[in-house]
C-alpha cells in the first residue's frame, strides 16, 4: 500500500481592507511546522506595510524567536528585482525558512489579488473591460524564478595556449613532499559569495607556505592576462581553472576556455572539456548529502558510484573545506570504489580559508598546461595543508 | 458592506512512499486565477528525480500551459543542496512560467522534509534533552549555525559552539 509519508497544506486568503489596502492571511501547516500570518500591502505600489506572524507547533525550544525578525520584509515592494531572494535573506535566515515560505506564498497571492483589484476598478469606467484584456496593459508580479540563465556563446573550445612560464625555483617541484596547490578557491567579486580579494587571497597563500594556488570562481573565467599579471606581481603561481554549476551539480574544470554562463548539462560539458583537452573534477559530490536524515537512507559508497555523473568526471575532489569530515570521507570512498584519483581544495571564501585543504602533485606545475598533464596523469594526493603545516612546527 | 475575499490560494504538497526505492512528491495549487498539479517521482538511495510531469488545468499565463517539456529539464537533478539553483537554471532557461519551477521545488522540500521529520522524532520529550539534541545537531552539522533564529549568536542550542569563520552558504 502507497503510504503518505508528509504533507503541506497552505492557505491564502485576501480581503480588500481598504480602497488600497490589501490584508492578507496565510497558514502553513504540515507533519511538523505550524505557522500564521497576517500582513497588509498596499495596492498601488505593492509595497508590505505591516507583517505579523506566530507559531502553532515548532521543533526547537528556540523556534519562537523568529517572530521578531519578521519585520525585516516590511518596507518592501513586492515587485522588486530579487525579491524572493531578499525574502530569503531577510526572513528565512534571520527568522526562519518556513516563515520566508509563507511569505512568499502570501506575497505572490497579493500581487495576483492586486490585479483583480486594478481590473475591477478599471471596469467601473469601463464594464466591458476583459481580465485577459487588462492584462494586455498591466505587469504581472515578480515570483521565484530569476531570467532564464543560459550558457553564453563564447568562442569555440581551444585546448590552453602555453602560457609564459612562472619563474618558480626548480627544486621546489622536486623537494620531498610535492608541490602543494589549493585547486579550489573563490575571489571577491568574481564569486559574489566570496569576501577575499585575490591580492589578500595570494599574499596568505604565500605566507602559509603553498606553492600556487587555482582561482575556481563560479562560472567566472579569469583572462590568461589577468592571472598572468596577477603571478608576476605577487611572484607566486596562480593557476585558472572554473568551478561550473550543472545539472548534477558543481565540477571544477581545468584547461578549459569556453565562459558558460547558467547551468549546463554535465553530458554536454564532459564533451566539450575533453574535445579540448580538459579535465573535470566533481567537487564536493556529497556536500550535505549525508546530513539530517538523508544520511539514512543506506546509500552506501558502491550504490553511491553507480550515480551517472561519474562517468563524465576525470577526478574526484575527496578533501574539501565546506564539507563535514564524513562527507569527505565517502567522497573517498567513492572515488576509491570507482578508481578515479582524489584531489583536495579549500573551497576557500574568505582569506584565512585558503590552503585548508590542497593537492600535492609529485611533478612540477609552472603553468596551466603541466597542472592538466598533471591531473591527466594522476600524480597527485589530496593534503590537509594547514593541519599538516601546524603539525610541522609543533615540537 | 461584507468583507468578500477578494483571492483565495490552497496549496498543498504531500510525499507518498511508492515502494522501497521509490518516492512520489505532488503540488497542487489551486487559487482564484490557477489550478495546476506537478508530480516528480524520486529514486532513493540518491533522491535522483527520475520523472517530472503537471498538469494545467487553468491559468491566465499562457506561458504555463504546455509545459511537461519543460518539466523533463529536472531529470536526473539530485535533491539536496544547490538544487534551488540548478532546477532554477534548468527550468528557467526552458520556460517562463516560474510557478512551475516553484512547484517542483515546493516538491523537493517536502520529500527533504519527509526525511527530517524521521529525525525531528528522535527529539527527546524534555527541555533539557531537546536543547542537547538540537545543540548536537548543529555540532554535528555546523552549516546549520546561524541558519535561522534558532541558531543565531544569543540562542542557547548555541551555546560555546564555536561559530564558523565564513559565510557557510554558498
Amino acid at each position: 500500500m502507497m503510504m503518505q509519508t508528509f504533507m503541506r497544506n497552505k492557505l491564502v486568503s485576501i480581503s480588500r481592507k481598504e480602497s488600497d489596502t490589501l490584508f492578507i492571511h496565510g497558514i502553513l501547516d504540515d507533519d511538523i511546522y505550524g505557522i500564521e500570518m497576517d500582513m497588509e500591502i498596499r495596492v498601488t505600489n505593492l509595497t508590505i506595510l505591516s507583517l505579523h506572524g506566530k507559531w502553532n507547533h515548532w521543533t526547537t525550544p528556540e523556534c519562537p524567536r523568529a517572530v521578531r525578525f519578521l519585520q525585516g520584509a516590511v518596507g518592501l515592494r513586492i515587485d522588486e528585482e530579487g525579491f524572493s531572494r531578499k525574502i530569503n535573506k531577510l526572513v528565512g535566515r534571520k527568522a526562519c525558512r518556513h516563515f520566508a515560505n509563507l511569505t512568499l506564498e502570501c506575497c505572490h497571492s497579493a500581487g495576483e489579488a492586486a490585479l483583480l483589484v486594478k481590473w475591477e476598478d478599471q471596469k467601473g469606467v469601463n464594464p466591458d473591460l476583459t481580465f485577459e484584456a487588462f492584462l494586455g496593459q498591466a505587469d504581472t508580479p515578480d515570483m521565484n524564478v530569476p531570467a532564464g540563465a543560459s550558457a553564453s556563446s563564447a568562442p569555440g573550445p581551444s585546448r590552453p595556449s602555453v602560457q609564459a612560464r612562472y619563474n618558480f625555483k626548480e627544486e621546489k617541484g622536486t623537494v620531498s613532499g610535492g608541490m602543494v596547490i589549493d585547486l579550489h578557491v573563490h575571489t571577491s567579486p568574481a564569486s559574489p559569495c566570496s569576501s577575499a580579494p585575490v591580492d589578500d587571497l595570494i599574499q596568505e597563500a604565500k605566507r602559509i607556505g603553498l606553492d600556487g594556488i587555482c582561482l575556481t570562481d563560479h562560472n567566472h573565467l579569469w583572462s590568461r592576462e589577468s592571472v598572468e599579471e596577477l603571478r608576476q606581481r605577487h611572484g607566486f603561481l596562480v593557476l585558472r581553472g572554473n568551478e561550473i554549476t550543472t545539472d548534477q551539480g558543481d565540477m571544477l574544470v581545468f584547461g578549459f576556455d569556453r565562459d558558460i554562463k547558467g547551468i549546463i548539462q554535465l553530458k554536454e560539458l564532459a564533451e566539450e572539456v575533453h574535445a579540448s583537452g580538459g579535465l573535470i573534477i566533481a567537487a564536493h559530490p556529497f556536500r550535505g548529502f549525508l546530513t539530517f536524515g538523508v544520511g539514512q537512507l543506506g546509500l552506501t559508497p558502491q550504490k553511491a558510484a553507480e550515480r551517472p555523473l561519474f562517468r563524465s568526471v576525470d577526478g574526484v575532489e575527496v578533501l574539501n573545506g565546506k564539507v563535514t569530515g564524513e562527507e569527505n570521507s565517502f567522497a573517498s570512498e567513492v572515488a576509491a570504489t570507482l578508481g578515479l584519483p582524489g584531489t583536495g581544495g579549500s573551497d576557500a571564501h574568505e582569506v584565512s580559508e585558503v590552503g585548508l585543504y590542497a593537492t600535492r602533485f609529485l611533478t612540477p606545475v609552472r603553468d596551466e598546461n603541466e597542472l592538466v598533464d598533471a591531473l591527466r596523469k594522476g600524480a597527485f594526493t589530496p593534503c590537509a595543508f594547514r593541519a599538516e603545516k601546524t603539525e610541522a612546527v609543533l615540537p | 458592506m461584507p468583507q468578500i475575499l477578494q483571492f483565495q490560494r490552497n496549496r498543498c504538497t504531500s510525499v507518498s512512499q511508492v515502494d522501497e526505492q521509490t518516492l512520489l512528491s505532488s503540488c497542487h495549487l489551486q487559487d482564484t486565477l490557477t489550478d495546476v498539479c506537478v508530480e516528480i517521482t524520486v529514486k532513493l538511495p540518491d533522491l535522483e528525480i527520475s520523472d517530472a510531469r503537471g498538469e494545467v488545468k487553468r491559468t491566465y499565463q499562457d506561458e504555463c500551459r504546455d509545459q511537461n517539456e519543460a518539466l523533463k529539464k529536472v531529470l536526473g537533478v539530485r535533491i539536496g543542496p544547490g538544487m534551488l539553483k540548478i532546477i532554477k537554471g534548468l527550468m528557467g532557461e526552458a520556460t517562463d512560467c516560474g510557478q512551475l519551477a516553484f512547484m517542483v521545488e515546493e516538491c523537493c522540500h517536502a520529500v527533504i522534509l519527509s526525511f527530517t521529520k524521521d529525525v525531528l522524532l528522535k527529539a527527546p520529550a524534555g527541555e533539557t534533552g531537546k536543547k542537547e539534541f538540537y545543540a548536537n545537531m548543529v555540532k554535528q552539522n555546523i552549516r546549520l549555525y546561524n541558519r535561522c533564529a534558532a541558531f543565531a549568536p544569543g540562542s542557547s542550542l548555541v551555546e560555546g559552539i564555536e561559530p564558523p569563520k565564513e559565510p557557510v552558504e554558498k
